[in-house]
């Protein structure tokens, strides 16, 4: 009973603190904030857009409501097709599926078609191959691939065209190996498949982001060859970053938060303050930690150039893995 | 052995106690319903367990995904309508028993079923967790196509008498399994430029369809002619003389259950599928199989929540997730900090341990929780037609939104339907297509992975003990029964004794 007191006294409260505010700040946002996942329960974007939803409110930093809401389906696509018909007031979570989604032709809808908002979070692309492998390296691997492409069996899921695929295309690329001739066995049960399947070696080498290899190498299961990103990895000291194999690329695997178009300058503004501050908090960085994320935060004007930039590296690299004709 | 205790000590805080109950409630209550399945459940449940302690919140999602083994196979029993993939097997026989008046045996010998399994499993991943995590790495794309076709071929062979209409209905099953983005080119199949069909038609959806939806039509076809005499539903306990059927077949099924479910992959409804074909092979009394035989509802409960224990296991030991659940419980994981995997019985014992305890004490509160909703749910076959059917209609839709929130699902739903309704008209065996849509799209993608990885040659299919073991089951699934059969008949002028010995 005491309890039911409190709730009707807070929700009093909070009633009472809203009614009053919303008069003298800019009206927006006047009714429930909705963030789109574009997949089920449980999947990375659900957990993503959860997260954002849980720091806004456990911190206050949104006056209004937030609430998440599934649309799977279509590698996102079916999510933000709802999400490009609806008002300011929702959002969506989004990462390079955005852009390669059109690129490979199974989507009208490219990033212009929405306002960037943020890039929040990056994970790294990392290539590893069993412990018992010969290849020291990802230069000799790369060597081998060289001479016999058919020989090395690159793991890699669930589908063609994903970030764990084009970063794997981007390093043949830069060695001289014609993409197209990569041996690629796609499993569609995605990252712990493809570790499945390297510790049973089934294949000779895995593409995929590092949260899925990180503990089977820290446990001598399986060795790294080497990360995407742009600085060695804290708990990683032993493994380089592409750039210090000589490979000069950096991969970020990203994720970010979007509105739908037309989205006022003021709108825009306000989440730039909302999400600057929202990763500030000691939640967010404690969701990093524990995802293997890096923060990788880009305000809505930075994500935008962003967004062009990508835009063009995948494409390029699109064409040359041969999967467009 | 200190870790052991240990755990024991975490599972009997009352707190925790009160999770493992209440987790085994939720998942006989969503196992139950169709389309609303463990995944689901605890997908719902992530934004509860961020404020929970770690191991709680894994107890809890654990005591879920079996709870909903036990009840899957409620609705089988009553209603010929599956709750999930795993409780198929279980309407060959649940339903034919209840429309006997044995709706309570029925309930009563598949909870005991399901809880010597889950205990056996329990035993299984205390002393075999890391060999067994190690023969599933054996298992690459040539074993586990020869692992699929093992499943269909032993469901077709189930189809006796009926064996070229068990082959239509699979290979109907097999063709819309193919449609959707094909994982290995990228290629859309058959996806009439409609975004929601890019992901494939989910396997769920078709059960409820054809069980459920396609039930109730066949039902609107009869419900005026056939007076349907009361059933009375006698007892709610199993005489001595099922549990005596039913005994072997029980400890037979939990540790083939409980293999199949460290398999990545694999899972409940593979799991099922083959302890029911194997009981029936073994069996002296085949013919009485889907006809209510007791131990054809026996063998598959315990194997499926043998497999679930399992499926745990490649969670916990590799941190891969062996079937849709512990996908799912692997992402609420590790928003909770927790990251299975290798290092995870090294780092936090306490843990791993309290989860298995916490197993013991789950099956035994679920066994009583089934066993007093026995008399509950036998009430469910008194329910007039006027208000069942409807209440199943509406069950149907809610299941099949919660899949993917989407209204195309509907349409599909209803198409579904209708063809359910017409297998049952012409007597169409409608587990082949069912289990043909589970496994079919990954029985395709690791055929072709199998065969690029041995750059086409066929011989890789012959190429390890695993693969060739599965060929001469798969061979012997399809001819058993046939000669079998021969035998019998050339035997039954003979000796009779020689059959039974």
């Amino acid at each position: 009973m005491k309890k039911i007191g409190i709730l009707l006294l807070s929700v009093l409260l909070l009633a009472a603190c809203s009614s009053g505010k919303a008069s003298n700040s800019a009206d927006y946002p006047s009714k429930n904030i909705e963030i789109v996942a574009p997949a089920s329960p449980g999947g990375g974007w659900d957990l993503t857009a959860r997260s954002v939803q849980k720091i806004l409110k456990d911190n206050k930093l949104v006056k209004s409501n937030v609430n998440v809401i599934n649309k799977p389906g279509g590698g996102g696509e079916v999510g933000w097709n709802y999400l490009h018909s609806k008002d300011s007031h929702n959002l969506a979570v989004n990462s390079s599926l955005l852009l390669t989604n059109n690129l490979l032709g199974q989507s009208k809808l490219t990033h212009k078609d929405f306002t960037p908002l943020a890039t929040l979070a990056t994970e790294w692309q990392a290539i590893a191959v069993s412990v018992d492998s010969p290849y020291k390296s990802i230069n000799d691997l790369m060597e081998q691939i060289k001479k016999d492409p058919k020989s090395i069996k690159i793991g890699v899921g669930p589908g063609l065209g994903n970030d764990d695929h084009l970063a794997f295309v981007q390093v043949a690329d830069m060695k001289g190996i014609t993409p197209a001739d990569l041996n690629f066995l796609v499993y569609d049960g995605g990252g712990g498949d493809v570790v499945t399947a390297l510790m049973g070696n089934h294949v000779d080498v895995v593409t995929t982001s590092l949260s899925e290899v990180k503990d089977q190498h820290l446990a001598g299961k399986l060795r790294i060859l080497t990360v995407s990103s742009d600085q060695t990895l804290e708990e990683l000291e032993d493994v380089p970053t592409l750039q210090e194999e000589g490979i000069d690329m950096v991969f970020p695997h990203w994720r970010g938060i979007m509105g739908p178009p037309d989205m006022t300058e003021e709108e825009i503004k306000y989440w730039d303050e909302k999400l600057t501050e929202m990763v500030k908090t000691d939640e967010w960085k404690k969701l990093l930690e524990n995802n293997d994320w890096d923060d990788f935060y880009q305000n809505s004007e930075e994500t935008k150039a962003f967004f062009d930039e990508q835009e063009k590296l995948y494409k390029d690299l699109i064409n040359d893995s041969g999967l467009v004709k | 052995m200190d870790a052991f205790l240990q755990g024991f000590q975490i599972v009997l805080q009352p707190m925790n106690i009160f999770w493992v109950v209440i987790g085994g409630f939720l998942g006989t209550i969503v196992g139950m319903l169709p389309g609303l399945g463990p995944a689901t459940a605890v997908a719902v449940l992530i934004p509860i367990t961020f404020g929970m302690d770690p191991t709680s919140a894994i107890i809890l999602m654990a005591a879920i995904y079996y709870g909903a083994m036990y009840g899957g196979s409620r609705s089988s029993i009553l209603l010929n309508t599956p709750g999930d993939g795993s409780a198929i097997a279980a309407t060959f026989d649940g339903y034919p028993m209840a429309q006997k008046g044995q709706a309570g045996e029925a309930m009563a010998i598949s909870a005991v079923a399901s809880f010597i399994g889950g205990v056996l499993a329990v035993f299984g991943f205390i002393f075999l967790a890391k060999p067994l995590a190690n023969f599933a790495l054996k298992f690459g794309p040539s074993e586990y196509f020869l692992l699929m076709l093992l499943t269909l071929s032993a469901i077709v062979s189930l189809s006796i008498g009926k064996m070229v209409k068990g082959f239509i209905a699979m290979a109907l099953g097999l063709l819309i399994s193919t449609i959707g983005i094909d994982p290995q080119t990228g290629v859309h199949r058959f996806t009439m430029d409609i975004p929601h069909l890019s992901e494939g038609i989910e396997f769920l959806i078709v059960i409820i369809g054809v069980y459920a939806v396609g039930e109730v039509f066949y039902n609107f076809l009869t419900i005026d002619k056939v007076k349907k005499e009361k059933k009375k539903v006698g007892r709610i306990w199993f005489t001595k003389e099922q549990w005596k059927r039913s005994k072997w077949p029980i400890l037979r099924s939990a540790p083939l259950g409980f293999i199949v479910g460290v398999l990545p992959g694999a899972g409940g409804s593979i799991a099922s599928m083959m302890s029911y074909s194997s009981e029936k092979q073994l069996s002296k009394k085949p013919e009485e199989f889907g006809e209510g035989a007791v131990e054809g509802l026996a063998a598959p409960e315990s194997s499926n929540n043998a497999a679930s224990v399992g499926a745990m296991i490649p969670l916990l030991t590799m941190g891969i997730p062996g079937s849709g659940t512990t996908a799912v419980m692997l992402g609420a994981l590790i928003m909770l900090g927790v990251r299975p995997g290798p290092l995870l019985f090294e780092n936090d014992p306490g843990m791993v341990w309290a989860l298995i305890n916490s197993m013991f004490i789950g099956n035994i509160a679920l066994v009583i929780i089934n066993i007093l909703l026995v008399g509950l749910l036998v009430k469910i076959l008194d329910t007039p037609a006027k208000v069942l059917y409807p209440l199943i209609i509406m069950l149907a839709f809610i299941g099949t939104y919660t899949l993917s929130y989407s209204t195309v699902d509907y349409f599909l739903l209803l198409l579904f339907g209708v063809i359910g309704l017409f297998m049952k008209i012409m007597d169409f065996p409608i587990a082949p297509l069912v289990l043909a849509i589970i496994v079919g799209g990954d029985m395709e993608q690791n055929f072709r992975m199998a065969l690029t990885s041995s750059n086409g040659s066929l011989s890789i299919f012959f190429s390890s003990g695993i693969s060739i073991t599965l060929i001469v089951l798969t061979v012997l699934s399809l001819f058993y029964p046939i000669v079998i059969n021969r035998f019998k008949k050339r035997s039954r002028n003979g000796d009779k004794e020689a059959i039974s010995a």
